[in-house]
Order: C-alpha cells, then sequence, then structure tokens
C-alpha cells in the first residue's frame, strides 16, 4: 500500500462551510473529509437519514443524536405544508420546532411537485401545477423556494431544478431541464436571503448522457456553490448507468467541495458511491423499511416478521453497536432480541422505532467504517469485506457493482 | 438483585400512616428487593404487548420514571394461524436475572412487573369461562387459558407480582346473583389450587396479589375468608390485593383486620383524576391507569395539579389540553408550565402541535411522556398531604376546581389494532373514537370513505412490503407520502405559502 495522500492545500471555506480533505484512497476515488456547518462538523462520507416531516418516524431527537447523527433532511414541501412558511418564520425555524441542535438539510420541494401531480408543467418561470384538489393553477418558482428554505433555516438548502427520470426518452427535453436548471440555480442564488449562513449547493442534471452531464457540471462548478449534488438518478435507471454517471461527475468536481448524491440507500450503493468519489447520501428506505419490520444488517436485511425470528433471543445484528443490540451490560443498552421485534411488529410501533434506531445507526456506522478505512488506507479491503459479508458467494456479487469498481481500481475476485 | 438466599417475603409493604381523619386513606411503601421502592399510592405503567404505548424501552428508564409496569398474559399467546402448536415464544426466553418478563420485553431490570391474564380493560369474550379456566382475547382472537396453563405461565415468568385468575365477564352490566355467586366459587377453587401449586417451589418468590371481585361482599364472603385463612396460616404468601371494585374495600377491611395490612392494586381502570382521589380515600394503594394512553392517542396533554391551582374565578378548570388545537401553531411554551419532564423542557406546543397534524408518532411518544410526568407529579403530591394530612380538604378543592371529564380531544388517533378492542353488540361503547370526527360535516363522507378502508386494510397493509426490502414496499395508509397526497388541496398550498396561486391578470 502507497502512502495516503495528504494535500497541502486541503482546505477550503466559503461564508457557511468549510470543507477540509483529511486523506483519500489511494486506489479509488473514495476521499475522507470534514464539513463543518452552522451547526457543527460532520465527518464524511455521510448517510444522511430523512426526517420528512421534522421527526424521524417516532424517534426523539435526542435518540436519532444518540445514533450518531450529526446531520439530517427535512422535507421542504411537507414543512412548507404542515406547519407552513407563516409558522416556521414564527418559530423561528426548523431547528427550533423539532428541538434539532444539529445541521439540517433540505429539499427544494420541486421533486414533490413534479413527481405527483401529473399535471404540473414545468415552465420557464417554475413548476405549474393544478392544485389537484380545486384545479385552481399554482406556482413553485426558484425564488419561492429560497425563501420556505430560509424560513425552515436549513444548513444546507437545494437549488430548485427541473427534474426528469434519467430514463425519460426525449433527448431535447433532456438539454431544456439541465440548461433550465442552471438558469434556475442563478435565479435560486440571487434569491437566496441567507448565504452567510445557509449553504446553497447546485444539483447537477442531464440524465444518462455523460456529456450533457459534463457541460452541466462545467456550468454548475463555474457558479461556485458551496456544495455540489448529482441529481435525477435513483429513479429506476440501470445501475451501471447510475454508476457511470456518478463517476463521470465526480471526475470534474473540484476536490475541496462537499458532493452529495440524492436519493441514493442501500448499502452497496453507498459503499461503490464512496469508491466513485462520492461524500454524502439521503434516503427514506433505512427508515421506511424498519417499519415493514426489516432490519438491515451486514449480512443483508432481514424480516423480523418471519416466523424465524419468533424465538431466535439473539440481538437484531450480532456485533452492533446500536443502543438496540449492544450487550445489556454496557451503557445504554436496551436489550432488544429479535423475538421481541418479531413479538410487535406490526403490531405496536415501538418495534419500528427499535429497528429504525438500529437502521440508522448501521446506516451511519456503514459510512463512518468506511470513513476510517479511507484513512487507514484499507478501503479497498473494507470493500471487499463487505460484498464478502453480503453475500453467500462471488457468484451472487451484481455485476454492475463488480465492473463500476473495477473502473476506480478495486477487483472484488482477487483475494 | 438480592442473594440466592430462601427469603421468601421478597416483596415488603410497609403502612407508615393511615389517617383517621381522611378517611381510608393511607401512605405506604412498597419494596421489592432489587427494584425501585415504591412510594405509595401511586401509579403503574400499563403496557400493551410489553410495552408502554410508543415509547421505547431507553425512555421508559430514562424520561418515565415509572416504578411498576402491568402486563397481560394474552398479549403474548396468540396462535398464529400457520403455526398454531408452536408455544408461546415468550416461555423460552433466557434471562440470566431469571425475570424472563423483563427480559423478553427489554423492560429496565429496575422495573417491577406484575402479570395478569387479561389487558386493562379487558374485552369480553363471547366464549365465556368455564370451570378450568377463563377465555382471552390475542391478537389471533380468543383461546381457552386453564388454570393450570396460567399457573406454569407465572412460574416461567417468574414477574414480581402474579393476580391469579378470577372468573370476571367483563361487560359492563352487574352480573346476576347466579352468577356472581358462580364467579365466588369458581374463583375461590382456583385460588385453592393456585396456592397449592404456585408455592410447591419453596424459592417461589412471586408475590401474589388476590382478586377481590366486582360483586357484594355478601356474595363473596366464603371466598374472602379463604383468603384471610390463607394470609394467617402462611403469611408469606398472600402480598396483596388486587381489587376490581374500590367499594368493596371498607368490607373487606372491617372483616378481615388481616388483610386490611395488604397492598390494594387498582384493577378498576377509572377513568378520571376525581375517581382516582375517590379510590384512594377508600383506601387503595396502586393504580393502573388506562386513560392516560388515551389521554396521549387523543392528543390531550394532562394539565391538572394536586392541590388546584388558587384562583380568584370560579370557572372550573379542564383536566387536559387539546394539543392538535391551531392555538398551540407557534407557541414555544412547554404543554403546562413548571412541568419538568423530558417533552416540556426539550420541546414545545407548536412542534407537538406539528406532529398531531402531520400524524407524525413522536407526537404520540412526547404526550405519553407527559402524562406519566403529570400522573407522577399528582401522586408525589397526594403522598405529601397525606403526610401533612390535608389530603382530604385538598382533594375537596380538586373536586371543586377541575372539569368531571378529561377533554376528548379533536386530533387524529393512531392506528387501534384488532386486539385492543373488539365489538361486542349493537348497544356497545366505542373503545375507540372514530378517528376521522374532526373532519365530519367538512368532508365526511370522504373521511368514513377513508376509515373504512384504512380498517380494512388494517394490519395487512404493511405486510406488503417485499420481504426483499429493497424499496419495493407499498406506502401503508399511515405512512407520510413522499409525494402529497390527494388530500392537499390548493387552499392548504396557498395559505401555508407552499406555492402561489397564480392571478387570473398574470395567466396570458
Amino acid at each position: 500500500m502507497s502512502i495516503v495522500q495528504r494535500m497541502a492545500s486541503n482546505k477550503a471555506s466559503s461564508a457557511a462551510l468549510t470543507f477540509e480533505l483529511v486523506a483519500k484512497c489511494s486506489t479509488t476515488r473514495a476521499r475522507a473529509s470534514i464539513l463543518t456547518l452552522p451547526h457543527g462538523p460532520v465527518n464524511l462520507p455521510i448517510f444522511m437519514p430523512v426526517a420528512t416531516q421534522a421527526s424521524l418516524k417516532g424517534i426523539t431527537p435526542e435518540q436519532l443524536e444518540s445514533t450518531g447523527c450529526r446531520l439530517c433532511l427535512n422535507n421542504t414541501y411537507h414543512l412548507g405544508l404542515k406547519p407552513g412558511q407563516e409558522v416556521l418564520d414564527a418559530v423561528g425555524g426548523a431547528h427550533k420546532l423539532q428541538g434539532w441542535k444539529h445541521n439540517l438539510l433540505t429539499d427544494s420541494g420541486g421533486f414533490q411537485m413534479v413527481s405527483l401531480l401529473k399535471l404540473a408543467k414545468v415552465t420557464e418561470e417554475g413548476v405549474r401545477f393544478l392544485s389537484p384538489h380545486d384545479g385552481s393553477p399554482m406556482l413553485l418558482t426558484p425564488e419561492h423556494s429560497m425563501s420556505l428554505q430560509n424560513s425552515i433555516g436549513s444548513d444546507i438548502m437545494m437549488q430548485l431544478d427541473d427534474v426528469l427520470v434519467t430514463t425519460h426518452p426525449d433527448k431535447a427535453r433532456m438539454r431544456e431541464a439541465m440548461e433550465r436548471s442552471v438558469r434556475w440555480l442563478d435565479r435560486c442564488i440571487k434569491a437566496h436571503k441567507n448565504p452567510d449562513r445557509q449553504n446553497l449547493f447546485c444539483i447537477i442534471q442531464g440524465g444518462l448522457d455523460l456529456e450533457m452531464r459534463r457541460e452541466c457540471c462545467r456550468e454548475m462548478v463555474a457558479r461556485d456553490t458551496p456544495g455540489i449534488a448529482i441529481g435525477g438518478l435513483s429513479g429506476g435507471e440501470a445501475k451501471d448507468d447510475f454508476c457511470k454517471v456518478v463517476a463521470t461527475c465526480t471526475e470534474m468536481l473540484p476536490d475541496l467541495k462537499p458532493r452529495y448524491v440524492m436519493g441514493i440507500g442501500y448499502p452497496e450503493d453507498l459503499v461503490v458511491s464512496v469508491a466513485l468519489g462520492a461524500d454524502m447520501f439521503d434516503c427514506v428506505w433505512p427508515t421506511r423499511t424498519a417499519r415493514f419490520g426489516n432490519a438491515i444488517t451486514k449480512h443483508g436485511v432481514l424480516n423480523m416478521k418471519k416466523e424465524q425470528y419468533a424465538k431466535d433471543f439473539g440481538p437484531i445484528e450480532d456485533g452492533c453497536g446500536c443502543p438496540c443490540c449492544r450487550p445489556v451490560d454496557q451503557e445504554g443498552a436496551i436489550g432488544v432480541t429479535r423475538a421481541f421485534v418479531h413479538h410487535n411488529s406490526a403490531k405496536e410501533t415501538v418495534a419500528a422505532h427499535l429497528l429504525t434506531i438500529h437502521n440508522v445507526w448501521y446506516q451511519l456506522h456503514l459510512m463512518g467504517g468506511a470513513r476510517d478505512a479511507i484513512i487507514a488506507d484499507k478501503f479497498p479491503a473494507y470493500v471487499k469485506e463487505f460484498f464478502n459479508n453480503l453475500y453467500p458467494d462471488r457468484k451472487s456479487y451484481p455485476s454492475w457493482a463488480v465492473n463500476a469498481l473495477k473502473t476506480v481500481g478495486i477487483d472484488l475476485f482477487e483475494s | 438483585m438480592s442473594s440466592d438466599g430462601h427469603d421468601p417475603t421478597a416483596m415488603t409493604f410497609e403502612l407508615l400512616k393511615t389517617a383517621v381523619k381522611d378517611g381510608g386513606a393511607r401512605l405506604g411503601r412498597l419494596a421489592f428487593s432489587g427494584r425501585r421502592t415504591v412510594d405509595t399510592p401511586n401509579f403503574f405503567g400499563l403496557t400493551s404487548r410489553g410495552v408502554i404505548p410508543h415509547v421505547t424501552p431507553d425512555n421508559v428508564e430514562k424520561h418515565l420514571h415509572t416504578n411498576g409496569t402491568y402486563m397481560a398474559l394474552e398479549d403474548f399467546i396468540e396462535r398464529p394461524q400457520q403455526y398454531m402448536t408452536r408455544s408461546p415464544p415468550i416461555y423460552e426466553t433466557p434471562s440470566p436475572t431469571k425475570k424472563p418478563l423483563n427480559s423478553f420485553t427489554a423492560m429496565p431490570s429496575s422495573i417491577i412487573t406484575v402479570l395478569g391474564s387479561r389487558r386493562l380493560p379487558a374485552v369480553a369474550s363471547p366464549m365465556g369461562n368455564t370451570n378450568n379456566g377463563i377465555s382471552v382475547f390475542t391478537s389471533t382472537g380468543f383461546q381457552a387459558v386453564s388454570t393450570k396453563e396460567y399457573l406454569n405461565a407465572i412460574q416461567t415468568l417468574n414477574p414480581d407480582i402474579a393476580i391469579p385468575l378470577a372468573d370476571l365477564t367483563h361487560k359492563t352490566n352487574a352480573p346476576t346473583s347466579k352468577r356472581a355467586l358462580r364467579m365466588a366459587e369458581r374463583t375461590d377453587d382456583w385460588i385453592k389450587e393456585w396456592f397449592t401449586e404456585l408455592y410447591k417451589n419453596k424459592d417461589s418468590k412471586i408475590a401474589t396479589f388476590a382478586p377481590v371481585l366486582p360483586i357484594s361482599y355478601s356474595m363473596q364472603w366464603e371466598y374472602l375468608e379463604r383468603l384471610s385463612e390463607e394470609r394467617e396460616s402462611n403469611p408469606s404468601v398472600l402480598a396483596g390485593l388486587a381489587v376490581y371494585d374500590a367499594d368493596l374495600i371498607p368490607d373487606v377491611g372491617s372483616q378481615y383486620k388481616n388483610l386490611d395490612s395488604l397492598p390494594r392494586l387498582a384493577l378498576t381502570a377509572p377513568s378520571t383524576p376525581h375517581q382516582v382521589l375517590r379510590q384512594i380515600s377508600l383506601g387503595m394503594d396502586i393504580f393502573l391507569l388506562p386513560f392516560l394512553s388515551t389521554a396521549s392517542d387523543a392528543g390531550i396533554a394532562l394539565s391538572f395539579t394536586f392541590p388546584p391551582p388558587a384562583s380568584e374565578s370560579s370557572d372550573l378548570l379542564p383536566l387536559g389540553i387539546d394539543m392538535s388545537s391551531p392555538t398551540h401553531s407557534i407557541s414555544l411554551s412547554p404543554l403546562t408550565l413548571d412541568c419538568t419532564c423530558y417533552a416540556c423542557t426539550t420541546h414545545h406546543r407548536a412542534f407537538v402541535q406539528h406532529l398531531l397534524c402531520a400524524r407524525e408518532m413522536l407526537g404520540w411518544t412526547l404526550l405519553q411522556i407527559h402524562n406519566h410526568a403529570v400522573l407522577a407529579s399528582f401522586f408525589k403530591a397526594i403522598r405529601e398531604s397525606l403526610a401533612d394530612g390535608t389530603f382530604e380538604e385538598k382533594a375537596r378543592q380538586f373536586a371543586l376546581r377541575y372539569e368531571p371529564e378529561i377533554p376528548q380531544g379533536l386530533g387524529e388517533r393512531p392506528r387501534a389494532r384488532g386486539y385492543h378492542f373488539k365489538s361486542e353488540g349493537p348497544n356497545e361503547q366505542k373503545k375507540n373514537k372514530p378517528a376521522w370526527s374532526k373532519f365530519e360535516g367538512e368532508e365526511g363522507e370522504e373521511g368514513e370513505a377513508v376509515r373504512k378502508i384504512e380498517e380494512k386494510v388494517g394490519e395487512l397493509r404493511i405486510d406488503e412490503s417485499g420481504a426483499s426490502g429493497m424499496g419495493s414496499g407499498v406506502d401503508s395508509i399511515s405512512e407520510t407520502p413522499l409525494v402529497p397526497d390527494e388530500n392537499a388541496d390548493a387552499k392548504d398550498l396557498e395559505e401555508k405559502g407552499f406555492a402561489e396561486t397564480v392571478k387570473e391578470e398574470e395567466k396570458k
């Protein structure tokens, strides 16, 4: 193994954020860094759980904190409706509303508009849609999205973009969406009232067309936002295509800015994306699947409702350090067994709360482990161990992951 | 944990003060080795399937300050259709502390466990009881539990306190005198068997709290006589009484002096603090309070104190505050002033209002924590008043100062499960108010339709998620949609300022 690359200049600051690159993997593009936001530092790579309506599905902010989480999401669309902008202004923002002392990231609200409202029409002005209830015409503009996110007071806010599914067949429309997203970024930058205490991230669009993605990267990077997101993915594209887009973008992005791949959450997607040079991820899947009785473990997803767990008195995952699983004689341990989760799955919400704590811990810990491995320059071994644990044998490794990792120097089949 | 000695009296109950002036009210202290000491009068947490609803065991320990919990065997012994022959998993719980009930439910080991047969309140069984045992209601339906089975369960699960089977109907109307007599006879037969079998093992430290039936004294005097004799001949075995009707206390106490000094656990399900005060004055020591969770589910933050606050006004004070009301939407006040609970010290009304309005589960969690804290303060103040002889006067003030009932609450409830209640016929009072009453008038029919769908879909809904868990799951109705639901209307969007309504003149 070669020595970890250390850069002379490894730190960059903007008004409300400092990014410090701590280490780079000598094989892959993986990076370990510290992102300092208005509500404290967070270690990257990071998984961010989604507290859609200012609450992470039944667990208290104190419990969320106990999983190690220091940065989570709220959804602008949901907070815009409930409790609404007026209330957010009166209360003093979303941190104060939910009693969360750490960092928040919000999306733009555009995704929800476009994905549900079939009648939504994206015009140059903004997202136009007919209210599904009474048919009256409504408009969500970049300026309005900024205004809402300013009221929320999130540490990281996202630009309103023209979101298309990556598999959209119309190339001309795809180009229009990409170019419009750039123009909307300019409007967002102009409308953003608190650049000194809230960070606005741009979102790279361009579907699966790598040339278009490159063009978008150039345009977005030129606008020098404090962080950069890769958008439009996780919409049903082939995993091979997903990896190509991520790799294409990270190749062009500056070293000293955080890179956020939106809507990504399955463990293997996280690990591969980190190898491809991405730093931040969010997804509702870990917390949603918890409410269906599913526990994420290093050996895969286990459905606790299955009869085989009815008399399984082991922890949810052996060796896991989360408050549910750690041995009962340890500080803060709850002593939860699979049998107990099975007993109350889909019957008492407490079972879902416990799995939520476990799953969030798992995801955060997966990224924390990747970070440690990058710093120790043992990331390729970490990746291999991860896949070795997850699949019964090498034949079942997904080919997209094998191929993507090969492009950054990891051969999963090499011992 | 205590040593492995052969001390049969693991439990002690000490009467500190029996106020002559304050009627039957009394001050006591209940102690189990290795468990929290309980100053009485007090209350225990009421569980559903082994959990205090909405509160994870770590939060029970950190924020609930409860000394004990009541659990019902019927919550643990269902027979899933495909696995009819399996024995209940809980019986096989390994427990290094020899407290399988705590181990299975992850309940902190400092908390006293009470094990009874039925939930509180219990659903009446159409099958009825037999000479051999009772009928219980599990999450998979009604099933019979024989006295033998129950004894085995108690011995296996080793709760701190066990309540023997009683032949109860769990119906609101009083039983006929014929039925009442049979209740007493059966319960008498069963308790005989109980004492013979349960204490065969000399090491058993389970404290028996024998039922006092909800029938007149004259109907059950023979049974009570047996309890008294048992207490006389074997004082360590009968440790307390499980009282189903508080009005029996004076009779039992005056007839049987040796039963009078036993701690009394209320299975009376009082529905208001007024009733709690009345039962305390009759001599009740420990309460189980279904109204706590009911209030939390209804979005009510209990707000009463003992004694009531001084005031010039003669207006009655409410016993609780409906936190779902929009009047709290920007209030940064705690749920109730001066409350030191976790919910009140770290959050505010605006958040709880938002959570209830958004049907986020955390809303009910925070209310549970607060409501348990209000009750803990209430009982603490009651004990202080008993110590200084002011109980009677303060209880009188309380009755005059507060409204008779806990407010209903307009917020939407969490989903009720099948095992929580069961229709008992046309005249039955609903145990759960329809969750959609808020919208009546506004969108009555639609609300009704949604409610019906929700009922139908019920638990099955969650099952739809693929076992793979890889995002194939369909949102259940109670899930927050990632995308807007059809109930989002332009009025909402505009009022809340999510988007602007396009004005006519702007449209080109």
